[in-house]
């Protein structure tokens, strides 16, 4: 537990003080900005603000472009970047458990992409401030569900950055895997069969969109999430201890 | 101690060690020698848990590295070749966390990264950032970090690049007390000189293979065939060089090289040296010295590694 407590603050910090995760965060407060201002000037969103949750957490581009693509981003430092630069080598000869290292990353990488999300909070506290219409059990319920949809991302990034020391690799798998998740049930969902009825239980946009933007608690997307992130979160920690176990 | 038995290493298709076997007790320092790809390194890799061997074994302090991973770590205190610690924190605050990643409480971390610190001359370094040191202070922040747990095992891979000669002194010193406090120190080098200084024995590894392990007494007496006499006359040099290269001599057929009225005869066997001193006493030529030379560990290296790479 020392050791995953000591790891974990060493994460924080690295992240806290790396200039290219504050551009990171710069990028995503512009483009959420950006979005925000842009969902608010629809007609159905001007005339019930509502509707704004479900526009911005369901169906917009944060959902399609900015939640897939960020945590890659900032998860291939963990691994990928500890591997180009060196540094894992001390890490993975001390004696600390590889679950302790996948869960002490994960965490970090998870507390400071929840800051992330701070931001975006900022965004509606302060149009509450403006006294604004909004409905908060939406609100919740976008915010859980895109922290759900980041968790899961993050730890496919996670997975991606343990592959190896090529960052370009890193991220752009994470990515990859992360568009894959969001577009495949998309793409498969009217499929006859078996293969329809996995990409409806898989469809993370509809999850989003018809479930926590609505303020909508269903227990199977609440499971979901924290399902596949374990998946994921396994799969970093196989890849880890298989460089030690399999010749 | 340290154990290793039949380890063996292969990426792909290249063998980077055949069944390497090898044992450090206690209190003992062993030098590990080979040229660049010889397999050290991947042996240390392999020893700290960092890599597997595709087979073999390997103990530290009775642990087997694949079934007590974790405990093993515990034991030992790995310096890679390369070493590399987080830029962004400074030699303090890594020191710490690497201290509390060995299971230290935060007190105890701060304590002991102030003892190592204080140790290695590093006290006035605390707030600099790593990214900032020399490679000579960055291996000596490494070697700290080694030593933070006060393991019983040292695996120390080529510790002594980037250092100046009055820090491998330290170093050397250190290493030396260490060893007298019961560790037990494996330790890889190109610099010859060091591990003659330094190791108890040595390991002679060539392109994964196990040439010759020993003490260098032992070692400097299975390779006496390489020794040399050096024999010095009062005159008559050429005339007994005459005499030495004829076919009664018992070192005709070695080399031997003319300076002045000194001669230096590569001996190519105990039984030539045994046979040469009654053949100078039948020559009735002065001598004025007669002095074997015994192989260094350079003479050594090269006889197991050379004609290898020759090959």
């Amino acid at each position: 537990m020392r050791a995953f407590a000591a790891l974990l603050r060493k994460e924080v910090f690295s992240l806290f003080v790396s200039p290219y995760i504050y551009l990171l965060l710069g990028t995503w407060f512009l483009l959420n900005g950006l979005f925000f201002s842009f969902i608010l000037g629809y007609p159905a969103v001007e005339q019930d603000l509502t509707l704004f949750p479900q526009f911005l957490f369901g169906s917009g581009l944060l959902v399609w472009l900015l939640l897939p693509a960020f945590p890659p981003l900032l998860t291939l430092k963990l691994f990928a970047e500890e591997q180009r630069t060196g540094t894992l080598e001390p890490l993975l000869s001390a004696p600390i458990r590889d679950v302790a290292i996948v869960a002490a990353k994960y965490c970090a990488a998870w507390l400071f992409f929840f800051t992330f999300w701070i931001g975006v909070l900022l965004l509606f506290l302060l149009l509450e401030f403006h006294q604004a219409p909004l409905d908060w059990a939406r609100v919740g319920g976008g915010f859980l569900g895109a922290i759900s949809a980041s968790s899961l991302f993050l730890a496919t990034g996670l997975w991606a950055s343990s592959w190896g020391g090529n960052l370009i690799l890193a991220a752009g798998g994470g990515a990859c895997i992360n568009f894959l998740l969001l577009f495949l049930p998309v793409l498969f969902e009217n499929s006859p069969g078996r293969v329809g009825a996995l990409a409806k239980s898989l469809h993370i946009p509809n999850m989003l969109d018809r479930a926590f933007a609505v303020g909508l608690f269903d227990s199977y997307a609440l499971l979901f999430f924290p399902i596949m992130t374990l998946l994921f979160l396994w799969l970093t920690w196989v890849r880890l201890v298989s460089r030690r176990w399999v010749p | 101690m340290i154990r290793a038995e039949k380890l063996t290493k292969k990426y792909g298709p290249i063998q980077a060690l055949s069944e390497v076997s090898f044992q450090v007790s206690p209190g003992e320092i062993l030098g590990f020698l080979g040229p660049n790809g010889a397999g050290k390194s991947t042996a240390i890799k392999i020893l700290c848990s960092y890599l597997p061997p595709t087979s073999g074994h390997a103990q530290i302090d009775g642990m087997d590295i694949l079934d007590h991973s974790l405990k093993a770590r515990k034991s030992v205190g790995y310096l890679p070749e390369n070493f590399q610690a987080p830029p962004e924190l400074r030699v303090f605050e890594y020191l710490q966390f690497r201290s509390c990643l060995k299971g230290a409480t935060r007190k105890e971390a701060r304590r002991n990264a102030g003892y190592w610190l204080e140790r290695l001359d590093l006290a006035d370094r605390v707030q600099q950032p790593i990214a900032s040191l020399s490679k000579g202070l960055k291996q000596r922040v490494g070697l700290a970090d080694a030593l933070l747990a006060d393991p019983k095992a040292l695996l120390l891979d080529e510790p002594f690049g980037g250092l100046d000669p009055l820090q491998r002194d330290d170093f050397r010193t250190l290493l030396k007390e260490l060893a007298r406090k019961g560790k037990a120190i494996l330790f890889s080098s190109h610099v010859l000189p060091e591990v003659e200084n330094l190791a108890d024995r040595v390991h002679v590894l060539h392109q994964g293979v196990t040439q010759a392990d020993g003490s260098l007494a032992e070692l400097s007496r299975k390779h006496q065939a390489n020794a040399s006499v050096l024999l010095r006359v009062a005159s008559q040099a050429g005339n007994l060089l005459h005499q030495l290269k004829q076919e009664q001599s018992p070192v005709h057929a070695c080399a031997i090289h003319q300076k002045g009225n000194t001669l230096t005869i590569q001996t190519p066997s105990f039984e030539a040296r045994k046979k040469l001193l009654p053949f100078l006493a039948e020559s009735e030529i002065e001598l004025e010295m007669f002095h074997l030379l015994q192989p260094t560990l350079e003479d050594l290296f090269r006889d197991l590694v050379q004609p290898k790479e020759n090959q």
